[in-house]
């Protein structure tokens, strides 16, 4: 195990330094001819990416190289050859995310400057985006505006997290604190195999079965309504909700819990004083990625959604379902291209960019919690 | 109440069998051969009273009939060698031990003569009655003097809620002098007084552990029950802990168990000594188990030849 | 003594058996009124029909209005002494909030519609109710202010439908711009739905006694009923796709000897004794049944393409994280950035592989790109999954191993790699079972057309050739648009009536789709809790 070295507090330039002056011992301590192999590898591993980036036939060769002397390395030089591979490895799990949000913001330039407004003699290129509800791809003014589908996103995602969230967290409280454990053993894999049925069965089940009977209840024209399909995203988050409170929940020490009921409290105050406080920031980091969750959620939205870019007359009205962030992305890029496409790809940036937020939020609130209950106790 | 009906009590009297006046007839067949000195006859009251005493742990028979009477107002130490049961028996006493679901418990537990073990005991009046601190300090991750007050508040004796403080029936004063009494009576007030409404878990291990004392004493306990509280803490820390033990046993019934043979010795005024296989082999005055011992397991266990 | 002074208690509870009676009968009129409530929604009891004899609104009018006349007798009759409680001095802010919403809401709709006052009175009298009934529920002792309110609301609401005021044919046009209206058919399960579980959680709390017990037993009465639906919710789900898939899954299904289509086994040919036309067939003009052949195959090869892909990237990243790299900025970076990248939508990693892989791959949907665009969104669970594995060995073994001088990517592979082997299996299982149902990533990288022919099922091994030019290895097999299931689905939905021209019955196909879509993913669930369950057993027996 490699020994832990504080370097928390240093910050990024002291783990570059440190890095640096390991690489600088681990050229010294190793052997010329594994050092040239490893040279090797890192080099044609270099080159394929870069060819592949550069969308050249030859990607090929480098990485043929880059394979014979990953063999080669791995008779002779195992030790050195697996740290090597294991390295790059996570560089690419890096790079990967790097790459998405390069692509993803370059696809999405052309629309941003085309969509420019002027505010007070200053130009924001893709203001026009947001303070607009228009979207025409047909007929001039040709207009890109985000307002209908974030509109959508907000409308479905407050009405799932309504569903998930209370449903969740107490769902949670029965499986961490209340379930006999034969029970948990049966309810536990029901959620996980809900996280597990297909985005696409739930959004079937919407169309055929849900979608006629709302449009019937409450009389509206056609079907496709944000109320529905913010339930059933709501209930595809569930899951999400319920294993990362529960996790939470259980994190919190026994002696805790144990603490309070031998002072002769009931089980529902013990949860509701102690255990829930001290799990509180798990428990809405769960809340959280649940919310990250639904906002992503496509295909059920796709299909039962209308399709129709724009408001909800009043906004309020829940049973009209437009389109969301996603919904239009799945739906619009096979006849899509140029600038149109390019919008899409600002859709999936918001989107991108939320969900990340969110996450990195949840995962702080994570984290202050176990170093809160963990570091103290 | 099962009352001692014996008027001359003979300390130390030690015999191999139960023939005690408040055994009941059934279950007479404790087998001679087992080396068990356990009818301690004492002066006073019995608080608690333990019957035929067995737990399961799925097929694991952690506790082996277990039968002794506690005596109210003193010290009673359980000690013994790890895994010998002396935990399992005193979360017996609060019924801590139905949280643990592969648990099976027969026999018979009384506290001031009403059975614990029974259906329709209102396990929340129990544990407010037997009162338990634990082996590691378990302060809440609340302030200083809402820890204290938690026990009386969720059992509705004080309420200093939002809504209380709007219609004006706020208990903040009543608690707040809750919180003195039992700091002090913890021995904790002198050092933790001008910073109760800090966080609990900011507190040193002792002094977590003697707050978790003072919290235990809010709720007004008849019996204290304590598993090796003193285990986790430095020999100054525990110094004062069991001070506050000797203070303790004039108001309370305290039960304590301990790993520490010197320490059963210092505070206890009976031991009982469990040994492995959860039997209780030897219960008596303190003096007399640790100085002249019935059983030849427990002096060896005493002296050290085993444990 | 120290300590609050003693609040009587007696340690065995007394037994009080007729006014348990009341509550429990209460608490069990909650329960029908809860399944006729669903039943009601669900269109399985008819609003207009009748119930055993009694019009059906005016029956369920007539138990609300029972059970909340019977929680306002226990709550009132607590207060005069007459049931014995144990009640606090007040109910508490959370109950008074719960039990203002419904009545903000009645006060609302009433003020502003039905005595037709206009939003801004509507909105004034909401406000009013809401803060009387807060009022109601927090100021008296607890045994009435959790049950009068409530019970109220119930009566209320129960004659409310028992006189007819809102009978089966009412409807509330909302008057908005895009047409909707509340009906009768919605209004009436819904408020018997929420109205029902407010008189249960009265009613547990009341038989609990009221106090902490009582509370005890309201809390739990809602978070018992909760997981019961969610685990109802499932098995309901499952069993609906089931009896609907089934028919056109069996279509033309047929066991016996020589019934099958023929394949060859280890190079012997043989004749399957069954014959499932659905899964063996693709769709053709000439087949007497179709099938979705190709996009169960599809979906097998890009299952198989995304974990190679991601497991062994995804196994070294966490072997560097949890073996090599110090514990520190880095790998808290490494973390955060896998854990941001698993909540990225699948939709956006589709709109990657859009942009990023089908320009390198030939410039159209194919095969590969759906594979490195799934095998990347798996490629951070496999991450989180591993490195939890690896974590979990304990450090003993490693130290262990080097106090022997083995050198350390050797303990890694002989001590860390097996004892971390059952998360990761798990992990990755449940993982391809995620990513075997998404359709959005594949939407865009890889599927075309609503039917692939039979013809074009892909065969990824046989299609290997080599090529004098570069790249010199082609497979067109792999850089052909095909079919998933998922996609499969979808492309099903959305094709809508057009269907009809090339299968028989396009409901039953659409629904056996998604059984069979439904099969293949939850199985990989199926047996990834299997795993997780056989791990845990043998570590727990050695």
């Amino acid at each position: 195990m490699a020994p832990v070295t504080d370097s928390e507090s240093g910050g990024i330039p002291s783990a570059v330094s440190t890095q640096l002056r390991r690489t600088r011992e681990f050229v010294d301590e190793t052997e010329p001819p594994a050092l040239a192999i490893i040279a090797v590898m890192t080099l044609s591993l270099f080159a394929a990416l870069v060819g592949f980036l550069a969308v050249s036939d030859l990607t090929i060769v480098p990485f043929v190289v880059f394979l014979g002397t990953a063999a080669i390395g791995w008779v002779r030089y195992q030790e050195e050859t697996a740290y090597v591979i294991a390295l790059a490895m996570t560089v690419s799990t890096i790079l990967i995310l790097g790459l998405i949000i390069v692509f993803i913001f370059r696809e999405s330039v052309p629309v941003i400057r085309y969509e420019s407004a002027t505010v007070y003699g200053v130009t924001v290129p893709g203001l026009r985006m947001f303070i607009q509800p228009n979207w025409d791809a047909v007929s001039p003014p040709i207009r890109y505006s985000m307002v209908p589908m974030i509109h959508g996103t907000v409308m479905v995602t407050l009405i799932a997290s309504t569903v998930a969230a209370p449903l969740g967290v107490s769902a949670a409280l029965f499986l961490s604190e209340i379930a006999p454990a034969t029970v948990r053993e049966v309810v536990k894999p029901g959620v996980e195999i809900l996280a597990g049925i297909p985005s696409i069965v739930y959004g079937f089940i919407g169309f055929t079965v849900l979608g006629p009977w709302a449009s019937d209840q409450f009389q509206t024209t056609g079907q496709g309504s944000y109320l529905f399909v913010g339930i059933v995203v709501g209930l595809m988050a569930l899951p999400t909700v319920v294993s990362v409170a529960e996790d939470a929940l259980s994190s919190v020490p026994e002696s805790m819990k144990s603490g309070s009921l031998a002072m002769g409290t009931t089980d529902w105050q013990t949860m509701t004083s102690i255990t829930l406080p001290a799990a509180f920031s798990g428990v809405s980091a769960a809340v959280l990625l649940g919310v990250g969750r639904a906002i992503g959620e496509t295909m059920a939205a796709t299909v039962m959604l209308r399709g129709v870019p724009r408001l909800t007359e009043p906004l309020v009205n829940v049973f009209y379902g437009q389109e969301t962030l996603t919904s239009i992305i799945a739906r619009n890029y096979g006849e899509a291209d140029g600038l149109q496409m390019d919008a899409l790809f600002v859709a999936g940036a918001i989107l991108f960019v939320t969900v990340l937020v969110i996450s990195v939020g949840a995962q702080y609130i994570e984290w202050r919690m176990h170093k809160r209950l963990g570091g103290e106790i | 109440m099962s009352e001692n009906q014996n008027p001359q009590p003979q300390t130390g009297t030690a015999t191999t069998d139960s023939d005690q006046s408040l055994t009941t007839t059934t279950g007479e067949t404790v087998e001679q051969t087992r080396d068990e000195w356990t009818n301690y006859e004492f002066q006073g009251e019995a608080k608690m009273t333990v019957e035929d005493l067995d737990v399961y742990y799925g097929d694991d028979h952690a506790l082996k009939g277990v039968s002794m009477e506690i005596p109210e107002k003193s010290v009673t130490a359980l000690i013994g060698p790890s895994g010998c049961g002396k935990s399992t028996y005193l979360r017996c006493l609060n019924r801590m031990n139905d949280r643990i679901s592969s648990a099976r418990i027969d026999g018979s537990v009384r506290l001031g003569g009403e059975e614990v073990y029974q259906d329709g005991v209102n396990l929340v009046e129990l544990r407010k009655r037997v009162g338990m601190v634990f082996q590691s300090p378990n302060p809440f991750p609340k302030s200083i003097r809402e820890n204290i007050a938690y026990g009386p508040k969720k059992h509705g004796d004080l309420d200093t809620g939002l809504l209380a403080r709007l219609l004006n029936r706020s208990d903040a004063d009543e608690r707040d002098r809750l919180v003195e009494r039992c700091l002090r009576d913890a021995a904790l007030w002198d050092e933790v007084s001008d910073r109760l409404d800090d966080n609990a878990l900011g507190l040193s291990g002792g002094q977590q552990q003697r707050l978790c004392i003072a919290r235990c004493l809010s709720v007004d306990p008849e019996v204290i029950l304590m598993d090796e509280p003193a285990s986790a803490l430095d020999p100054i820390a525990t110094a004062k802990i069991e001070d506050l033990i000797d203070d303790l046993s004039e108001e309370y019934t305290v039960v304590i168990v301990t790993h520490n043979m010197q320490q059963a010795a210092r505070i206890s005024d009976q031991t009982a000594v469990f040994l492995t296989g959860g039997e209780l082999v030897e219960y008596g005055d303190t003096d007399q188990v640790f100085e002249n011992p019935h059983s030849e397991r427990v002096e060896d266990y005493i002296t050290g030849k085993f444990g | 003594m120290a300590g609050a002074s003693r609040t009587g208690g007696n340690l065995v509870e007394k037994e009080t058996t007729e006014t348990d009676a009341v509550a429990a009968v209460a608490i069990g009129l909650s329960a029908v009124l809860f399944a006729l409530a669903i039943a009601a929604m669900f269109e399985r009891i008819s609003l207009t029909g009748t119930l055993a004899g009694v019009e059906t609104v005016t029956l369920l009018g007539g138990l609300l209005t029972a059970l909340g006349v019977a929680v306002i007798a226990f709550g009132v009759g607590s207060r005069f002494g007459s049931v014995e409680t144990d009640p606090d001095p007040s109910a508490g802010i959370i109950a008074g909030g719960g039990a203002a919403v419904p009545w903000v809401v009645i006060g609302g709709a009433v003020a502003s519609e039905t005595l037709g006052f206009g939003t801004a009175v509507g909105a004034v009298a909401a406000v009013a109710a809401g803060a009387v009934a807060f009022a109601a529920t927090v100021l008296p002792r607890e045994d009435v202010g959790s049950t009068l309110p409530l019970g109220s609301l119930l009566a209320v609401t129960g004659l409310v439908f028992f006189t007819g005021v809102i009978g089966p044919t009412w409807v509330w046009e909302l008057g908005w711009a895009q047409q909707a209206a509340i009906t009768a058919e919605f209004l009436i399960p819904v408020a018997t739905l929420f109205t029902t579980l407010y008189g249960g959680w009265a009613s547990a709390k009341a038989y609990g006694g009221f106090g902490a017990r009582g509370r005890h037993m309201g809390a739990y009465v809602l978070v018992y009923l909760n997981a019961i639906s969610i685990v109802a919710f499932l098995f309901t789900l499952v069993a609906y796709v089931v009896v609907q898939g089934v028919p056109g899954l069996l279509n033309g299904a047929d066991i016996g000897l020589g019934t099958g289509p023929e394949t060859t086994i280890l190079g012997v040919s043989v004749t399957l004794p069954v014959s499932v036309p659905f899964v063996m067939n693709g769709v053709a003009l000439f087949n007497d049944f179709q099938g979705v052949l190709p996009a169960i195959v599809g979906t097998v090869w890009l299952v198989i393409g995304a974990v190679l892909l991601a497991v062994p990237l995804g196994v070294g990243a966490a072997v560097f994280l949890t073996e090599y790299a110090d514990r520190g900025r880095f790998t808290q970076v490494v973390e955060v950035a896998t854990n941001g990248l698993w909540s990225t939508p699948s939709i956006v990693f589709g709109l990657f592989g859009f942009a990023f892989l089908i320009p390198r791959f030939g410039n159209g949907k194919s095969l590969l790109s759906g594979m490195i665009t799934l095998g990347f969104m798996l490629l951070p669970l496999v991450v989180i999954t591993s490195r939890e594995a690896m974590l979990s060995v304990p450090d003993e073994y490693r130290d262990a191993s080097a106090a022997l001088g083995v050198s350390k990517w050797q303990t890694i592979r002989s001590v860390v790699l097996p004892a971390a082997l059952p998360g990761v299996v798990t992990g990755v299982i449940l993982g391809v079972g995620r990513i075997a149902g998404e359709t959005a990533p594949i939407l865009l990288t890889m599927a075309g057309g609503t039917f692939i022919p039979e013809s074009q099922t892909v065969d990824v091994i046989g299609s290997f050739q080599f090529t004098s030019a570069p790249p010199f290895v082609a497979n067109p097999a792999l850089l052909e648009a095909t079919s998933a299931l998922p996609y499969q689905l979808y492309a099903l939905i959305t094709a809508g009536v057009g269907l009809g021209s090339s299968v028989s019955d396009p409901n039953a196909f659409r629904w056996a789709t998604a059984l069979i879509l439904l099969i293949v993913v939850l199985s990989f669930y199926a047996i990834g809790i299997a795993t997780r369950y056989y791990f845990r057993r043998r570590l727990r027996h050695n």
